[in-house]
């Protein structure tokens, strides 16, 4: 006889993440081998090419620079990715969310799975890229070994955001505009390539407000072990735009689940 | 709501004839054993007071009222877009409805407005679209389904394994989603929607599109479990899966009831006993020219009309004039109830 409790919240949010578990682990290879191979491509293409024209960048050794960066932009396209293009498929294509909501779950419970789920992933992707980078000894193991942790945060921000988007798209070719619009300008305008303070002076508070941004500044300072207290700044915007955007995704996609 | 304070009339008459169809069908042990199971608890399951939806100016639903007996098969028979899925879905809490000012919805003592999750824990549902996991094989598809039902993996594996069985599935337990029937798709769906033993069970179309066999297979799952003890409530079209399944059936058209009873009795009450069909347009224009007899009622397009009388003998009388057949003398039978009772006209939405 199957428990006749309802199920605790925290099982309900799991059972959720469990699904995506089954369906990321069923093809092990295809998903899990492209997040090493990405940044072994990434190590070649500085390493031979473009390393030496540049040595340096912002004090660091440019390698070491992009790398870091690359921690974070792999967490923020692999939960941006699952949260758009992914949960428009369940949602519209797939009916996957249909079926999920007829079992004891509410449409929070379900969307708060999503964006752990998304966090997951991000962890996953940075901790890939370091143990990568690290046996080229590009980045000591040291305090960043914690560094995937900050991909994690990023995966949560990135995917709250991107279910954000989702709540307004009817066309999935329309995630075309928040890949070119959004995610590209952020990946070469948020301190990943070269320092956010060599942007011209009026056009540097754009780069603050990119979500991105406060996630390259924390993964660098793990990554070279150089700490300083505006880290608390970048950790309570993160922390802020993910409840915020969150918050509202989950309200608009609510009116489209429960009619 | 209990049955005995409902306002409305014919369900008053349709508790006088309980003892009836009682009597009827008391040869038969397990209706017995049920009957008397649903005497030992007579609280409605779920009980609807005025229910109202509308999407835009289409009103999906408009004061229906209704209440499902527990261990009682309940259906919906009506034409697309008659409201059924919405109503299903406002049960078990995927749909809102409209707060009218007496408007009350009660499932298992829940209100599915804030308590649907409790609903949800009591109850399977399968929509009337298959939303299996194409992402994930048979057995996985059940696997995610027990984790959400809150089941532990030794038990989740054990009942899968026997429900898998119970629906000749086991042969396709690691079988990709894609390669699977439709037959195969819809038991798995009920399959998955019985997972946690639920005492209730939603079947919104449950065989539309299935081919015969598979039909009478899910027909006899459906009473098994009937007879265990589950309360059903099912939406259809198909008359003979209404006839075979339902205790009681309720005919809606534009979100409204029309009718309400036991099937026997709605054909005994609403529609005459026998029907004379006219298959050729020579017959039915000769027919045309005549006169319609006393107690016999005409229905149909004029090219191939339907008679509809008590009176066996006017009917045959009416078709000795014909000459080299062209017709066909029957029982009526729910379909004609249905049609008489909801039009032969299609609405916009079918």
């Amino acid at each position: 006889m199957p428990s006749n409790r309802l199920p605790s919240l925290a099982s309900r949010i799991t059972s959720v993440w469990y699904r995506h578990m089954l369906v990321y682990t069923r093809n092990l290879i295809s998903n899990g081998l492209p997040p090493f191979m990405e940044p072994l491509i990434f190590l070649a293409g500085v390493g031979l090419g473009l390393g030496k024209y540049i040595a340096t960048m912002d004090g660091l050794p440019y390698i070491q620079f992009l790398a870091s960066g690359l921690l974070v932009t792999s967490a923020m396209y692999t939960s941006a990715f699952e949260l758009s293009y992914g949960t428009f498929i369940r949602l519209e294509f797939d009916k996957v969310y249909d079926g999920m909501l007829a079992a004891p779950i509410s449409v929070n419970n379900l969307l708060v799975g999503e964006i752990l789920w998304a966090g997951t992933k991000g962890w996953f992707f940075s901790f890939a890229v370091l143990i990568i980078v690290s046996v080229f000894g590009v980045i000591p193991l040291s305090f960043s070994l914690l560094a995937p942790l900050v991909g994690f945060l990023t995966g949560i921000l990135f995917g709250a955001i991107s279910l954000l988007v989702t709540s307004f798209v009817k066309n999935i070719n329309h995630f075309n505009f928040y890949f070119t619009g959004l995610l590209s300008p952020m990946f070469f305008f948020s301190g990943v390539v070269f320092p956010v303070k060599s942007l011209p002076e009026l056009i540097q508070p754009v780069a603050w407000i990119m979500p991105l941004t406060h996630c390259v500044d924390l993964v660098r300072a793990f990554c070279t072990g150089q700490f300083h207290p505006v880290l608390w700044l970048n950790l309570i915007y993160i922390l802020a735009v993910s409840l915020l955007t969150g918050h509202f995704a989950i309200r608009r996609l609510k009116k489209r689940l429960i009619q | 709501m209990p049955p005995g304070s409902c306002n409305e009339p014919h369900l008053k008459m349709l508790d006088f004839l309980d003892g009836e169809m009682y009597f009827e069908i008391s040869q038969q042990p397990e209706w017995t054993r049920m009957m008397k199971k649903r005497n030992v608890t007579d609280n409605p399951v779920i009980s609807v007071r005025n229910l109202h939806k509308s999407y835009g100016s289409l009103k999906a639903l408009d004061g229906l009222s209704f209440s499902v007996q527990p261990s009682s098969c309940f259906g919906f028979l009506g034409p697309n877009g008659a409201g059924k899925s919405t109503l299903m879905r406002i049960l078990y809490g995927t749909a809102e409805r409209e707060h009218g000012k007496d408007t009350a919805v009660n499932v298992f003592g829940f209100d599915p407005g804030s308590q649907s999750l409790d609903i949800k824990f009591l109850s399977g549902v399968v929509p009337q679209e298959n939303n299996l996991d194409d992402e994930l094989n048979v057995t996985q598809n059940l696997r995610v389904y027990s984790k959400l039902y809150g089941m532990k993996k030794n038990e989740a594996i054990e009942r899968i394994g026997s429900l898998l069985e119970f629906f000749e599935l086991s042969e396709k337990r690691k079988s990709k989603i894609k390669e699977l029937s439709g037959g195969m798709k819809r038991r798995l769906v009920i399959a998955r929607a019985l997972l946690h033993e639920p005492r209730l069970l939603i079947l919104d179309e449950p065989t539309t599109g299935l081919d015969p066999q598979v039909r009478h297979l899910i027909w006899d799952k459906i009473r098994h479990l009937q007879q265990e003890g589950l309360t059903v409530l099912l939406t259809t079209h198909y008359m003979e899966e209404a006839e075979r399944l339902c205790d009681s059936l309720l005919i809606m058209d534009k979100g409204r009831k029309i009718l309400e009873g036991k099937p026997r009795q709605l054909l005994k009450e609403h529609i005459e006993n026998y029907v004379l069909e006219i298959y050729e347009e020579q017959v039915a224009a000769v027919l045309g020219s005549r006169k319609i007899p006393a107690g016999v009622r005409k229905d149909g397009p004029p090219d191939r009309p339907v008679f509809y009388s008590n009176r066996l003998a006017a009917l045959k009388r009416m078709s000795k004039s014909m000459e080299g057949g062209g017709y066909h003398i029957r029982q009526s039978n729910l379909e004609d109830l249905f049609l008489k009772a909801t039009g032969r006209e299609l609405n916009a939405e079918q």
